[in-house]
């Protein structure tokens, strides 16, 4: 009998300390989705909650995460223009030039895989170490700088006083892996479901325009075959969400290059070929997210396309051709190419129409949430 | 041969009853034969940097068995498994250094007559395929990262001369998986050292940085970089020296800069 008593007694216990656990970790984080859209994954060991996110807006927009003052994350990434930076290639901190264009930060909690080119990124946690501490190019410029990170959490009033509340378990909370882990937890937060297109979806009929509902039908029709690459909900198929049983991954060379007619891409930006080597991998880079296309330009990995209806010819062409100079060549008979790119036809107005269905991905709400905004430059905010 | 037989016997004693002998081997750079460091301004070059990961030591015993270097965790520059070799001091030619260094890889070993060393250049796959953001010394320092690539960069190396520079990042390359959980790397980018007639007494570890640079081209003002990836082919030169085959990733053979050199 008493041994049961004492079972009964630490189930209890157990129990107790189970709730408490539960209470005292805040509640459940909610997601700023529409319900039929799937919650995004996230991993075990950075789960999200509200001041987590509110921390890592902090961080994500403080210059002194750079080697000079002078850039935050915010420096690629802009709210209004869909979180990127309008530069063909991103711009360091020391004003070394990226090989590559700033991805939006929209919706990349869903992302199977994060940048441009890199079949080995798939957490937003070990990404935020590139633009820190990468050296080559150097963008925020803190390699072997670490120490005066954890400085800046343990000195500044209000990282302080973060940092021990949102990692309570935490011996000593104040780390570059935490850092990392609140920037992580803003950047997922980042989520946009309210264009015209989504209410649209959601039963509004007239959130879309006749015009946008034509493009509609030409971009998810196999006449143009856009929807192959920037399908989903997420119109990237290199997209995976928490009810995914198997995430998706996809890279395409759509036919940009064609250097010396045999499929070359400009050195040093071959795209996947330039971590695997394979030359079926060359010049294959994921298709980004359409969602706030409008927004973005320049386009493509290299901000090589100035326009969104430069792109809409690109595609026509089934590639691009390149008359000369050390990049010429006929992209559109790339070896490489991925199937789906390939030559098609739209009068002017199927053209207008693709190009306003396009538009109409664009979610005002994302571009203007305060709660996505520069907390340094609001002083109304905590 | 009774006077032989007695040592032998009480070695074989020594290692069966688990004592084992703390033993430090050291590194030194040189160019030229003459010590360079990131302050020295008479040789032909300047070193910009110089760091790398050792692990897998061994010693050759003088009947040419493998003993392990047993490395001692000292939460700074070396876990059980592998440790961290620092020459730059970020003063001279060294911009943005951590400003210590450290030439010593300490152990302990099951004693006995050592005729050689062997070991591997970089960080074992186990260290350098698991989560990045879990690490700890000597794995823990960013600017040994490699957080995009692979895991870790194995050895970072820089020269410059008036007009022109060489960087080395060596790591391994050509992964599949993702960085936490790499599967595998077909260029696992580790180059093997062996070195005969090294007494950890005695002799100490050199790099002979003018190998490294007799492997690069230093000449045309061009700055180049090796940072080992698959279309890199700066980094065919200097993997000569490192020992290892460039187009398949494999290591062809002891890793020529590195010799053996005198404890003063």
């Amino acid at each position: 009998m008493k041994r049961v008593l004492v079972a009964v007694t630490a189930t209890a216990a157990i129990v107790l300390l189970a709730v408490f656990l539960l209470s005292s970790s805040g509640q459940e984080y909610r997601w700023n989705i529409p319900e039929d859209i799937p919650s995004p994954l996230v991993p075990a060991d950075n789960p999200m909650s509200d001041v987590k996110v509110e921390l890592g807006r902090w961080l994500f927009y403080d210059v002194r995460l750079s080697v000079n003052g002078t850039m935050s994350c915010s420096n690629c990434h802009f709210q209004r223009i869909a979180f990127t930076d309008a530069r063909a290639r991103a711009l360091g901190a020391t004003g070394e030039s990226h090989p590559r264009g700033s991805m939006s930060l929209v919706n990349t909690a869903y992302n199977a895989r994060l940048t441009w080119a890199n079949h080995l990124l798939d957490r937003l946690e070990v990404q935020a170490l590139t633009p820190m501490f990468g050296e080559n190019p150097v963008e925020m410029g803190m390699a072997g700088r670490e120490a005066e990170i954890v400085e800046l959490l343990r000195t500044d009033s209000r990282y302080r006083e973060y940092f021990p509340e949102v990692f309570s378990m935490d011996e000593d909370p104040f780390s570059v892996l935490n850092t990392v882990r609140a920037i992580a937890s803003f950047v997922r937060s980042i989520v946009s479901f309210d264009s015209p297109y989504d209410r649209f979806l959601q039963g509004d009929r007239a959130a879309l325009t006749e015009s946008e509902i034509r493009g509609m039908t030409l971009f998810f029709s196999e006449q143009t075959e856009c929807f192959h690459c920037h399908g989903g909900f997420n119109f990237t198929d290199s997209s995976t969400h928490a009810n995914a049983l198997i995430e998706s991954v996809g890279f395409h060379n759509n036919g940009l290059y064609n250097i010396g007619e045999h499929g070359g891409y400009p050195e040093g930006n071959t795209g996947l070929h330039d971590l695997t080597g394979k030359p079926r991998d060359m010049g294959r880079f994921k298709a980004p997210t359409l969602r706030n296309i409008a927004m973005t330009a320049p386009y493509m990995h290299d901000g090589s396309i100035a326009t969104l209806d430069g792109v809409l010819e690109h595609y026509m062409q089934g590639g691009r051709i390149i008359d000369e100079g050390p990049h010429a060549g006929d992209g559109s008979r790339n070896p490489y190419k991925s199937v789906f790119v390939r030559e098609f036809e739209l009068t002017k107005s199927e053209r207008e129409d693709l190009l306003a269905f396009l538009r109409a991905l664009t979610d005002r709400t994302v571009l203007t949430d305060p709660v996505y905004s520069n907390p340094f430059s609001d002083p109304g905010l905590p | 041969m009774r006077r032989l037989l007695i040592p032998a016997f009480l070695a074989t004693l020594i290692s069966c009853s688990g004592r084992q002998e703390n033993v430090e081997v050291q590194f030194d750079l040189q160019f030229d034969g003459q010590p360079i460091n990131c302050d020295t301004e008479t040789a032909p070059v300047r070193l910009t940097d110089l760091r790398f990961y050792v692990h897998n030591l061994r010693f050759v015993t003088t009947d040419q068995q493998e003993i392990p270097l047993n490395l001692v965790a000292d939460g700074l520059w070396q876990n059980d498994r592998v440790a961290l070799i620092d020459f730059e001091n970020g003063e001279g030619a060294c911009l943005n250094g951590s400003g210590v260094t450290n030439r010593i890889a300490r152990g302990s070993y099951s004693g006995g007559p050592i005729s050689g060393l062997a070991f591997d250049i970089g960080v074992p796959a186990e260290f350098n395929h698991a989560d990045p953001l879990r690490a700890a010394p000597p794995l823990a320092y960013t600017e040994m990262h490699w957080h995009w690539a692979s895991g870790y960069k194995f050895m970072r190396a820089g020269i410059e001369t008036d007009n022109d520079s060489f960087f080395l990042h060596l790591g391994s390359s050509r992964c599949e998986g993702t960085i936490g959980d790499i599967q595998g790397c077909v260029s696992a980018n580790r180059p093997q050292v062996r070195l005969t007639g090294f007494d950890p007494n005695v002799n100490t570890v050199v790099l002979d940085l003018d190998e490294l640079v007799g492997a690069v081209n230093l000449h045309d003002g061009v700055r180049s970089e090796c940072m080992s990836g698959p279309a890199n082919n700066e980094c065919r030169e200097p993997f000569v020296v490192l020992g290892i085959d460039f187009d398949s990733g494999n290591m062809v053979g002891p890793a020529s800069v590195f010799r053996v050199g005198k404890r003063e």
